[in-house]
């Protein structure tokens, strides 16, 4: 039995009532969805939250959980979603004094050029990140899912997401160099 | 964006043949504009590959499992579960009264109203009720090569519900159905999800899309 076969029959399980065997869901994919929260909103606690909120989703979902498709890929649409909402409603929280600052500036040029592998200088150039290029850089870079995988996620063909994980990626190049001309 | 720009990040996507690979690393050595890009764009990916993955703590499955709405066992269940399940009856004299007197009263009242001929049609009706209906269900898409009905009755099936194009290029299937609620799209080509535009109401199907609505009543 593959793993697919294995999840589709945990599916199967769960819509016929038996809700205890979706803890091997949430356990196999806990950690990736806890991730690719984080790296969308940049807060733990939060991230945290909006994980455990979308496996509940997804449960409370599940009659519309197409077979064909992956259970990852679709979880991962929620947490996808889950998380621009969550941008949208801090965004209009946050002054957009802040939001310009940190475009504009690019990062803190003595913590770039003293500490490249800081994981808070990773973060602060995640946060400055264009949402949309946001969400391809963390599924191309930090879950290594191929366009075609980010295609069943984000619901935008393949070819787009190419462009956009270009072009996020050129953003990032010129947000580190802003960053290192500033310091000399 | 260039055509040596976008060799660069297929390259670093590592989607280049080992000819394409060679020329444009060349094309790096040669030439100092590419090669200040070229390590641009590494020291962004560098940058990503800092990153660590966090742990989940221990709770967190646990604390999924608590929220999770309790689901309602099926009907077919719960009834086997009422007909078949073991329990402990007792008895005593009142209680054998009660019994013996709610079934005289059962018996009595059947004969009456099977004389006047009224228990057939409450029987009828209710083998109706669970009666499976016939739903026709139409989609226009001139253009379309194929169309198919996939829904949570066919378990999402692409395949299943291949249904028929009439000469006004309107795509029709008639489905047997239990009463209850169904969530169903049409699939155009075997790989566009269409929601009935003519549904009574719609649900979000967490891949961006609306799942079209379908209610079945009991007669």
């Amino acid at each position: 039995m593959t793993i697919q076969e294995e999840e589709y029959s945990i599916i199967e399980e769960c819509r016929r009532g038996a809700s205890e065997v979706y803890a091997v869901l949430v356990e196999r994919y806990q950690e990736m969805i806890y991730n690719v929260a984080y790296r969308m909103i940049g807060d733990s606690e939060a991230a945290r939250d909006i994980a455990q909120e979308s496996f509940i989703a997804a449960y409370t979902a599940l009659r519309d959980f197409r077979y064909g498709s992956k259970f990852s890929t679709w979880l991962c649409s929620i947490v996808m979603n889950r998380c621009r909402d969550y941008l949208r409603s801090q965004k209009q929280m946050l002054p957009l004094d802040d939001i310009s600052e940190l475009v504009e500036k690019g990062p803190n040029p003595e913590v770039i050029l003293s500490d490249k592998q800081s994981a808070r200088d990773l973060q602060s150039a995640l946060r400055a990140l264009p949402e949309d290029y946001r969400q391809v850089i963390v599924l191309k870079h930090f879950e290594g899912l191929d366009y075609r995988e980010m295609e069943a996620i984000l619901g935008v063909s393949a070819n787009a997401l190419k462009v956009k994980t270009y072009r996020a990626r050129e953003w990032l190049k010129k947000y580190i160099e802003k960053g290192s001309g500033q310091d000399g | 964006m260039d055509k040596d720009l976008l060799q660069l990040h297929r390259l670093i996507d590592g989607g280049l043949s080992p000819e394409d690979e060679k020329d444009i690393m060349q094309k790096i050595e040669a030439d100092p504009r590419l090669q200040r890009e070229f390590d641009g764009l590494v020291s962004a990916i560098d940058l990503l590959k800092t990153g660590e993955r966090l742990p989940v703590d221990a709770a967190f499955s646990s604390e999924v499992m608590k929220k999770l709405p309790a689901r309602k066992e099926p009907l077919g269940r719960r009834i086997s579960g009422f007909l078949f399940g073991e329990r402990v009856l007792r008895w005593n004299i009142a209680s054998f009264a009660a019994v013996s007197a709610v079934l005289l009263l059962v018996v009595v009242s059947g004969l009456f109203y099977q004389s006047s001929g009224k228990s057939s049609r409450v029987a009828d009706n209710v083998s109706q009720g669970s009666a499976v209906k016939t739903v026709a269900l139409s989609f226009h898409a001139p253009e379309a090569k194929a169309v198919s009905l996939a829904g949570d009755f066919n378990k999402w099936s692409v395949e299943a519900g291949a249904m028929k194009r009439n000469s006004n290029g309107t795509w029709t299937i008639e489905v047997p159905l239990k009463p209850g609620v169904y969530h169903y799209m049409f699939v155009v080509d075997g790989e566009g999800w269409v929601s009935d535009p003519r549904a009574e109401s719609y649900r979000d199907d967490g891949f961006g899309n609306k799942n079209a609505i379908l209610r079945i009543d009991s007669i």
